[in-house]
């Protein structure tokens, strides 16, 4: 009889927690709702199963308990029984296909009109970059890749020197516009994601892959990487920003185009350089600490290593620590950072730079 | 070729002395026990590690030693060693080993030392998987899919180091394992039947398990492609998955290959993976349901060919956990077709396992109590999976806890349940003595309770679309402090399951000793393995002569015998 | 097999022996599908460079070829009971074999010294993966061809031979067969 209780509030609580369950859908903000109804008709479709089938698991379980002396009636077949439930099912099947086929047809079919943004993911930091005013993006190559050239854009390649980088994890775009992202990776798998979008696809290091989709609500919205990307892939987070066609256009002449960051010095500019890295995934400028220590107010203090002994970070420290990072790992932190070996003296001083300017 | 043993009038290889007994044993029977006991083993570890992950998302900071990396090789390491090395292991090594020979009347499996070989390589992989533990920077925290370029670079936990090469060794010698078992069972299933056992009077477990070894046998090949493409990219900085990499503020010595390839070999293999591990289980729910509810299996032709259909179809779905996965996205309209597809014939199984139960004679044991939640656990698990199998539904819900809650129910819980119902109705046939029902009980209520109130909850979290794989939820504002909460809860409830198990471990070593007599067929079963002459069953399993079967395997209250069930072994004029 | 007994069902008349290795040609079978399958799928990108075929693959071709033909006499040997003619085919199809494998190697050597490693380019990679994976085959018939071959002249007598050698030769046969698509494969692409 116990099994008779636990079952019935199982299947009846598993009912109703569709209609009080406090997580839920997050308010959508894109053109695809069309991916909500499809979920809805499936938790209608399947919902039914679930309970026509354990609710006679249940109905036998109370009615044909054991009895002493009772014999089960013999019945190794009924075709005709088992035809219908075969029909019903695949009924159930279409009614579920149908619409998630088409919806799927809406999903990879990519706008011809649309703003086309390149959206770029690399341990574990997001960058996109705009065509700029040609429309046309440079030609990349995985081989130009460098912490100057952190898009890989051929620096030869006139429709390349317009292009528009954003080397921050944040992008604006415009509402009711469509949008394709073209996206491409520098190491390894990664997914864009965008919750109250519903839209996600995976970035794929080597070749490109398309997601498209029309921002309906203003606002700031979290992208959050849904492909494992390593020790940090919790940590890769982005923004976008829905903006009217006014301020987007006005955040938008603001960045630099790649002509412009060919050009800027490297004095300075650690604090771009740490972001387009990634370093910024791992180490915070607020003090929290995260997958590696903080840099806020920590250039001069004493650092407490795995060893049991203390360094004090200085000039020389960062170095080591930029070029060799397993050399001496802080208490409490794996040592999964890579080596950055091949950054020049400049880069790293504009670095260390920053990074003194973080301590007050 | 190693000669069979199973021939009339032939002596079969008689142990000699204790190591050949229980050692260095052919005996199919200590096999099946030597496999059921590693497999546990590395599946309490499993488990162990599960337990890190969520206290981890549960209580985060309580435990300062876990930190990203050895979260995620606490999640590798899990999903990895339940899915192969507990679950298939079990499943095939074990109650394969255990159930064909005896089910189908014969002495043995068809090459016995073969069969002791396949243990002792399972038992190496084992032993190299775990060696990982124990290198210098651990085991790989690849996630099990272990997909490149991040698999193999620094950046993941292992990566730069031995535990992924170790991890693909391991998988390697693992493959060789199964092949020379599974080569075994397609054998012994297809020669070593008793005079009688035609293939369509042969239980459904054994069908069940032809079937898992079948497409382990034609499955595995792809993942052994893909392992030893990945250490020659690994090891030798080939670049077959590898394409242009920027890293660390360089370019990478690889160039031009491809990751998507590696996703195909996987999951070529990893589909089919999913039922070597749910037909054991199909099977092992076919015996008990038709057992312990007195009546005949629901429309057996129809289960088999339902199987078969599953095993074929299986073969062409692996690209489902690829939707989003940046392949070309016209493969999606095919793959979700056949997806939804192979549903029909995995409906009509719960149906007639369903239909078993009307006006049969349901007797409410420990065995049946673990169908019974089999049936709605798979159903749930089952149904979620129309969602992601129906590839536009898949796109807000892929790799976030939706995905980890449907995994979970189809293919950690249900199995695991009917490994449970297997073990405690099977108990008696190894041991002679009965399992405590009292403490089979309570082991099953909070592990099926306990269970549905960890992973039912995750896919409403899915649906808010909190990814999978996050060590840590904090910096998202679409994330509520309410999941946070969820997350202790679930923790809680797995802590409780966990200390659960430790009922079954210590139920099964207490009852060895004082466990009730179980006497010869306890649950009065009609398939083979329950008529042997002792009990249990000695070396050769049969004594002098092999059995003759002259009925299929479920007749449980047939018109005109006086007692519930008759034994497959007794001819029609004997029946009383 | 002399002493079946219709006390077991059996499968299509086979015995034990050929439903194992037919069983194991299969999964061999697939495993070079898989390889082929990637093969076909990675030389399509652009960094594909493919690699001249060593002379030295037609004379192992050769070896097999004649392997095969050993078997084959040593199977109509059995067939005969001619202890003479199982004998003396056992031995020339697994010498060849051995030559086969021996062969192999020396290809790669040609493929080394004339600069094309393993690690420059996909297509040497697959060159030296395929060839390896086949001859690994190749190897592990070789170990149970000494197996039989030891019985063979250890007692004049065969029991249990024909069967083994007819599977032998079936074993032998079918890696010749793999052997020559993956061959076509190496030469047309």
């Amino acid at each position: 009889m116990a099994f008779v209780i636990v079952a019935t509030i199982i299947v009846i609580g598993t009912v109703l927690w569709n209609a009080v369950s406090p997580w839920w859908f997050t308010p959508l903000a894109s053109n695809w709702g069309f991916l909500d109804t499809t979920i809805i008709i499936s938790l209608w479709v399947c919902g039914v199963a679930f309970v026509a089938v354990s609710g006679f698991i249940i109905y036998c379980v109370i009615k044909f308990r054991y009895k002493e002396g009772h014999k089960a009636q013999y019945q190794p077949e009924n075709t005709k029984l088992e035809v219908i439930l075969t029909v019903v099912t695949t009924i159930g099947v279409v009614v579920l296909l149908a619409p998630g086929l088409i919806a799927w047809n809406m999903y990879i079919q990519l706008p011809d009109d649309a703003l086309e943004v390149e959206g770029v993911g690399q341990q574990w930091v997001w960058t996109y970059r705009f065509p700029g005013e040609d429309g046309i993006y440079g030609n990349t190559n995985g081989r130009l890749f460098s912490s100057k050239n952190t898009f890989g854009i051929d620096p030869n390649d006139p429709n390349g020197q317009d292009d528009i980088l954003i080397r921050s994890a944040e992008v604006h775009l415009p509402i009711n516009e469509k949008v394709v992202f073209q996206l491409r990776s520098k190491d390894v798998l990664h997914d864009f994601y965008i919750p109250q979008f519903r839209a996600k696809m995976d970035l794929v290091p080597g070749q490109q892959s398309n997601l498209w989709f029309e921002p309906t609500l203003l606002g700031t919205y979290e992208v959050a990487c849904a492909e494992y990307c390593g020790t940090g892939h919790y940590a890769m987070r982005g923004l976008i920003t829905v903006d009217t066609r006014e301020d987007f256009d006005a955040w938008l002449a603001e960045q630099p185009t790649f002509f412009e960051t060919l050009n800027e010095g490297v004095e300075g500019q650690g604090k771009q350089i740490a972001q387009t890295l990634g370093c910024v995934a791992c180490h915070s400028d607020d003090g929290v600490n995260g997958i590696g220590p903080t840099w806020k107010n920590t250039f001069g203090t004493e650092r407490l290593l795995d060893t049991g002994e203390t360094v004090v970070i200085d000039e020389a420290y960062i170095k080591e620590s930029i070029v060799n990072p397993v050399a001496k790992i802080g208490s409490g932190y794996a040592p999964v950072m890579p080596a950055y070996a091949t950054l020049s003296e400049e880069e790293i001083d504009a670095i260390t730079d920053y990074i003194k300017t973080l301590s007050d | 070729m190693e000669q069979g043993a199973n021939y009339e009038g032939q002596p079969i290889h008689e142990p000699t002395g204790w190591w050949s007994r229980y050692v260095f044993s052919q005996d199919h029977k200590i096999i099946a026990l030597q496999y059921i006991s590693v497999a546990l083993a590395i599946g309490l570890t499993g488990m162990f590690l599960s337990l890190m992950m969520r206290m981890q998302l549960g209580f985060p900071g309580l435990f300062e030693s876990i930190d990203a990396g050895s979260y995620y090789q606490d999640v590798t390491m899990h999903g990895m060693i339940m899915v192969i090395y507990l679950l298939t292991a079990l499943f095939l090594g074990g109650f394969g080993n255990y159930l064909i020979p005896l089910m189908l009347g014969s002495r043995d499996m068809a090459f016995p030392f073969v069969n002791m070989l396949s243990f002792w390589v399972y038992f190496l992989s084992v032993i190299i998987l775990v060696s990982s533990f124990f290198v210098e920077s651990g085991p790989t925290g690849a996630g099990w899919t272990l997909y490149p370029p991040q698999s193999i670079l620094e950046g993941t936990p292992g990566g730069d180091g031995a535990g992924i090469i170790l991890m693909l060794a391991s998988l390697a010698v693992f493959i060789i394992a199964f092949t020379m078992g599974g080569l075994n069972y397609i054998t012994t299933v297809l020669q070593s039947r008793a005079k009688g056992m035609t293939l369509m009077r042969m239980p459904l477990i054994i069908w069940c398990i032809f079937l898992a070894t079948f497409l382990g046998l034609l499955a595995f090949p792809a993942l052994l492609v893909g392992a030893i493409m990945l250490i020659f990219d690994r090891v030798l900085e080939t670049s077959f998955f590898m394409p242009e990499i920027f890293k660390g503020g360089e370019v990478l010595d690889y160039g031009g290959g491809s990751p998507v390839l590696f996703q195909h070999l996987f999951w070529f293999f990893g589909h089919p993976e999913v039922y070597i591990i749910a037909l054991p289980a199909f099977g092992i729910i076919s015996e008990l349901i038709s057992c312990h509810a007195r009546k005949n299996i629901f429309g057996y032709n129809m289960m088999v060919w339902a199987l078969i259909a599953i095993a074929g179809i299986a073969f062409i779905v692996w690209a489902h956990h690829m939707y989003v996965a940046g392949m070309n996205p016209y493969l999606g309209f095919f793959f979700a077709t056949t997806t939804l597809i192979i549903a029909i014939p995995t409906a009509i199984k719960v149906y007639n396992w369903v239909i078993t139960l009307w006006d049969a004679n349901i007797k409410m044991t420990v065995p049946m109590l673990y169908c019974l939640a089999f049936l709605i656990t798979f159903l749930i698990g089952g149904l979620t999976g129309l969602f992601l199998g129906n590839v536009a539904v898949d796109v807000p819900l892929s790799d976030t806890y939706f995905v980890v809650g449907h995994f979970h129910m189809v293919m950690a819980v249900s199995p695991v349940l009917a490994l449970y119902g297997g073990l405690y109705h099977w108990y008696p046939s190894v041991t002679g003595r009965m399992l405590d029902d009292t403490l089979g009980q309570i082991h099953f209520w909070i592990t099926f309770v306990g269970t549905y109130l960890i992973y039912f909850p995750m896919h409403y979290i899915g649906f808010l679309g909190v990814p999978r794989r996050y060590y840590s939820n904090d910096q998202y504002d679409f994330i509520p402090q309410s999941v946070n909460d969820l997350n202790q809860f679930i923790t809680i409830c797995a802590l409780i399951v966990g200390a659960a198990q430790f009922i079954l471990l210590y139920n099964f070593v207490v009852s060895l000793y004082k466990g009730k007599e179980a006497g010869p067929n306890p649950w009065g079963a009609c398939t083979l393995e329950w008529q042997a002459l002792e009990s249990p069953p000695g070396h050769g399993n049969w004594g002098e002569k092999l059995p003759v079967v002259y009925r299929w395997p479920y007749d449980y209250g047939l018109p005109g015998a006086t007692a519930d069930f008759v034994p497959q072994n007794v001819p029609d004029e004997q029946i009383t | 097999m002399t002493n079946i007994t219709n006390n077991e069902e059996r499968f299509m008349g086979l015995t034990h022996g050929q439903v194992f290795v037919y069983t194991l040609m299969t999964v061999i079978s697939i495993l070079f599908l898989f390889i082929t399958n990637a093969y076909l799928f990675r030389m399509n990108f652009e960094d594909w460079n493919p690699v001249p075929i060593p002379s030295m693959l037609w004379v192992n071709t050769g070896s097999l070829v004649l392997a095969s033909v050993g078997m084959a006499w040593a199977k109509s040997g059995a067939k005969r009971s001619s202890v003479q003619t199982i004998k003396v085919g056992l031995i020339i199809g697994g010498l060849f074999a051995v030559t086969f494998v021996t062969g192999q190697t020396l290809a790669w050597q040609e493929l080394t010294s004339s600069g094309y490693f393993l690690t420059i380019n996909p297509a040497n990679t697959f060159f030296y993966l395929i060839t390896a994976l086949h001859a690994m085959h190749v190897i592990g018939g070789v170990a149970a061809w000494f197996y039989v071959t030891l019985k063979t002249f250890k007692r004049d007598q065969l029991i249990l031979q024909p069967e083994s050698i007819g599977l032998l030769g079936s074993y032998w046969h079918y890696m010749l067969l793999v052997w020559v698509l993956l061959f076509m494969l190496l030469l047309t692409t």
